[in-house]
């Protein structure tokens, strides 16, 4: 999947759908206040993706979107009630790569039906993670003098990660597999200890997500090696991309919006069509960026293909690094 | 000189009308969630977050500011009047202010409270302003193998806490320690103890679990000789400290604010600890020990000066290194972001009149706290007269309320009712649940921080004695256990020569 094509066509499908909007059968949808489930705590990305959109779907939608937080074993209690709750477009929900894309192969039981699965809405933003090192204990310039380093010295260096299959852990086990060096990976309880003993110099790399990462690269803290996206991240842009170095290396955290299962197909359009079209709007276009983020606003068809492949994709990193299922 | 220069931004930014107004209404709503039970300043500022969308960002983060240190004093108020810590941090406060307030001594309690808390929070914030970045370097000082040790002798003081018997005292910490051990393993990412539910698989929660075993136990006690607590607390006498009070909790809140303001610095539960061990401090230097756990108006001082200090100085590692220490730092840092500034180690020079601003309005915050608590003593007190029939299914509602906003779930509600049927099993039995809960913080820290240590070494233990910071505070955990094991074994052997 490649990002430039994917905005192209996520851009186009918009276009479309603008063009053809017309109210559908949903047409008294909503007539009361909305639920909007984040399955993680207040303050994080999902929660502040959640948020935004909630208050322009308040605006557009004529209906109160309310937020309100289910946090807890990555994302599943959240999802849980999510897929408890009436498919009747009263109740939606947030989900990540973690929740959504990479918890089905990590929990040996789920809170919910995996083979019915949620009703994808859109996916909201993607956000790039990057590659950074301790500059003192980690004298590497690019990726390919830390892996020739971490070959050189099997066993013998770190990453944090902000906990065990979460998608900064993955990252590391994805570089592991694909070039095949020994890293100890060392977990935390959310990534902002991790970062602080990067920072520190306790561990010696991780994957972070960019917006806190990049400000301790501009202060020197961190030295930035490479972003997991296929672009260039515009918070630092002149970092290179993962792919460029070691094809195919993409690890993108990413934020959309969810439906139960069962949710009428028109209510599930007309919520996607809502979603894509604040996302087209310049002003959130560049909330989003600054976050950090690239905003996505797709079509629920891709969203749903999307998934598919990130599933897929996961699914084999969780296998070949012989990640424990929780 | 510079500083002066960078207050005076401060004080510019930070008093301007509408800014203060926002301070203002931080402090008020953070004085009402701490005296709420359970309801907590994470849970506020969640609600609250959206709010600061449409704000300049230093009315934003002096409003959210004022509601996380406001309810450090307003916590302490139903920790001392019904036995119920309005925050985590005010759980050590309920032993001895409970007491206090059972002898009609309310209004001191919360006078020592609120008078302790203003001066810890005057000089952490002085501390703020001109030892930040120094504290903040301390605080990166400290890695897995330093926090393994810190905890070490965490775990020795909190021997310290017990009162009573002292294999009963170890029994709770073990207790604790298990109970801590619930949901998933950080490093294999196994659950353990969660019997296939998945509310679990994040541990069981501090405030539902204390919540439980002091607040709806205390009900529980309560109910069984209704008559006997009602005269018990009607007898109040005077609000104010007397001048003997006066000397004895000056040198408690001194020490609690500097024990405070150092392990308030160090991120993930330093700030939490604190009040532990201020308490625990005062209960081994205080010339009137024999007092503790009765009612000892030292015990109200150390530890809410220690937890106010904390909470100041916890703002250090978020506000010049960008890493946000605790849960409200956290959504601090989210506020932030949304605003459109990401906080890292160059907050300070990219956004000075942000930095010192908030500094400046900490001062006039903590200012505007004491104003306001020291005028409602006197309405608090009153509420003990309430016909305990009132009021208990009153505090019953609220702890329910409360418990359910920590993670909108009934879940938590469940464990805080479980919790109150242990705690008076407990109480029946006569065991403590201070070194329970302190057990309960301490084992996941502790467990974490070492097998964290051991895979950074590759699995070589001297990590713990290489590191000069990790052996000295190992070194005081030996000195520790011998002062704390050698008299109360004595005693206890005299104790059961006697009987």
């Amino acid at each position: 999947m490649h990002l430039k094509r994917f905005i192209i066509l996520a851009a186009m499908a918009a276009s479309i759908c603008a063009v053809t909007a017309t109210a559908g059968r949903g047409q008294d949808y909503p007539s009361k206040t909305v639920t909007v489930i984040v399955p993680f705590a207040a303050g994080g990305n999902t929660d502040a993706f959640g948020r935004l959109v909630a208050e322009q779907l308040d605006k557009r939608l004529g209906q109160r979107f309310i937020v309100e937080n289910k946090p807890g074993a990555g994302g599943n209690v959240g999802l849980g009630e999510l897929a408890r709750a009436e498919p009747d477009g009263y109740t939606i929900g947030m989900g990540t790569v973690s929740s959504n894309a990479i918890n089905q192969n990590l929990f040996k039981t789920l809170p919910y039906d995996k083979a019915k699965g949620f009703a994808p809405l859109s996916l909201i933003a993607r956000m790039p993670n990057v590659l950074v090192v301790n500059p003192e204990k980690m004298p590497v310039n690019s990726v390919q003098e830390l892996i020739e380093l971490l070959k050189k010295e099997p066993g013998k260096h770190t990453y944090a990660s902000s906990g065990v299959g979460t998608s900064i852990h993955l990252a590391g086990e994805l570089l592991a597999t694909k070039t095949g060096v020994k890293i100890t990976h060392v977990p935390y309880k959310g990534s902002s200890q991790a970062i602080m003993d990067v920072v520190a110099g306790h561990i010696d790399f991780m994957f972070d997500n960019i917006p806190t990462a990049a400000q301790q690269v501009k202060a020197g803290k961190l030295r930035a090696l490479a972003v997991t996206s296929l672009d260039k991240a515009s918070l630092l842009p002149d970092v290179p991309t993962m792919d460029s170095v070691i094809p195919g290396f993409e690890a993108t955290s990413w934020h959309g919006i969810f439906a139960p299962p069962g949710t009428p197909p028109e209510i599930v359009e007309k919520l996607s069509q809502a979603v894509q079209a604040i996302l087209h709007e310049p002003a959130m276009k560049e909330k989003i960026e600054g976050m950090g983020a690239t905003p996505v606003g797709s079509t629920s068809e891709e969203f749903a293909t999307f998934i598919k492949g990130e599933t897929e994709k996961w699914a084999e990193v969780i296998k070949a690094a012989n990640v424990p299922l929780q | 000189m510079d500083i002066f220069s960078d207050l005076w931004l401060g004080a510019a930014t930070a008093f301007q009308p509408v800014n203060l107004a926002y301070g203002f209404i931080g402090c008020l709503l953070g004085t009402a969630i701490g005296v709420l039970p359970g309801l907590g300043p994470t849970a506020t500022i969640a609600m609250l977050l959206p709010i600061t969308f449409g704000l300049q960002p230093e009315a934003a983060l002096i409003m959210l500011a004022g509601i996380f240190y406001g309810a450090q004093y307003g916590g302490s108020t139903t920790a001392i009047l019904i036995n119920l810590p309005g925050e985590s941090s005010s759980v050590v406060t309920a032993i001895d202010g409970y007491q206090m307030a059972r002898r009609g001594r309310a209004g001191a309690a919360l006078a020592t409270a609120a008078l302790g808390s203003f001066f810890a929070g005057s000089v952490a914030t002085l501390l703020l302003a001109v030892a930040a970045p120094p504290l903040a370097a301390v605080a990166l000082e400290f890695g897995p193998a330093e926090y393994f040790s810190l905890m070490v002798l965490g775990l020795v003081a909190s021997v310290a806490l017990a009162s009573g018997s002292l294999l009963k005292a170890f029994a709770m910490i073990v207790f604790g320690l298990l109970l801590g051990s619930v949901g998933t393993d950080v490093e294999s990412g196994v659950p353990r103890y969660v019997f296939g539910i998945s509310q679990l698989y994040d541990g069981l929660n501090f405030v539902a679990v204390s919540m439980g075993i002091f607040g709806l136990c205390e009900i529980l006690r309560n109910l069984e000789n209704e008559h006997e607590r009602s005269v018990g607390v009607r007898k109040v006498t005077g609000l104010m400290l007397t001048r003997d009070d006066l000397r004895r909790i000056r040198g408690p809140v001194l020490r609690g604010t500097a024990l405070g303001s150092l392990l308030g610095v160090l991120p993930g539960g330093g700030a939490m600890l604190s009040s532990f061990a201020a308490y625990a401090l005062e209960k081994r230097v205080s010339p009137n020990r024999a007092e503790f756990g009765k009612g000892a108006i030292e015990g109200v001082a150390a530890p809410e000066a220690a937890n106010n200090a904390g909470a100041q100085t916890s703002f250090i590692p978020m506000l010049t290194l960008g890493i946000p220490g605790n849960p409200v730092m956290a959504l601090m840092v989210g506020a932030m972001i949304i605003q459109g500034i990401t906080p890292g180690p160059n907050v300070i020079s990219e956004e000075p009149a942000l930095f010192w601003g908030m500094i400046v309005s900490m001062w006039s915050g903590n200012l505007m706290l004491v104003i306001l608590n020291l005028p409602l003593i006197g309405l608090w007190v009153r509420m003990l007269t309430i016909p305990y029939h009132l009021l208990f299914p009153a505090i019953i509602g609220f702890c329910c309320i409360g418990a359910y906003s920590i993670n909108n779930s009934v879940f938590d509600v469940f464990i805080m009712s479980g919790f109150s049927v242990v705690g008076f099993a407990l109480f029946k039995l006569r065991f403590e649940p201070a070194p329970l809960l302190l057990g309960f913080i301490l084992g996941p820290m502790l467990e974490e921080n070492l097998r964290r240590a051991m895979l950074i070494s590759q699995g070589d233990p001297t990590i713990f004695v290489r590191s000069p910071l990790s052996l000295s505070l190992l070194v005081v955990a030996v000195l520790v256990l011998g002062l704390v094991l050698a008299p109360s074994i004595n005693r206890k052997r005299n104790e059961a020569f006697t009987e």
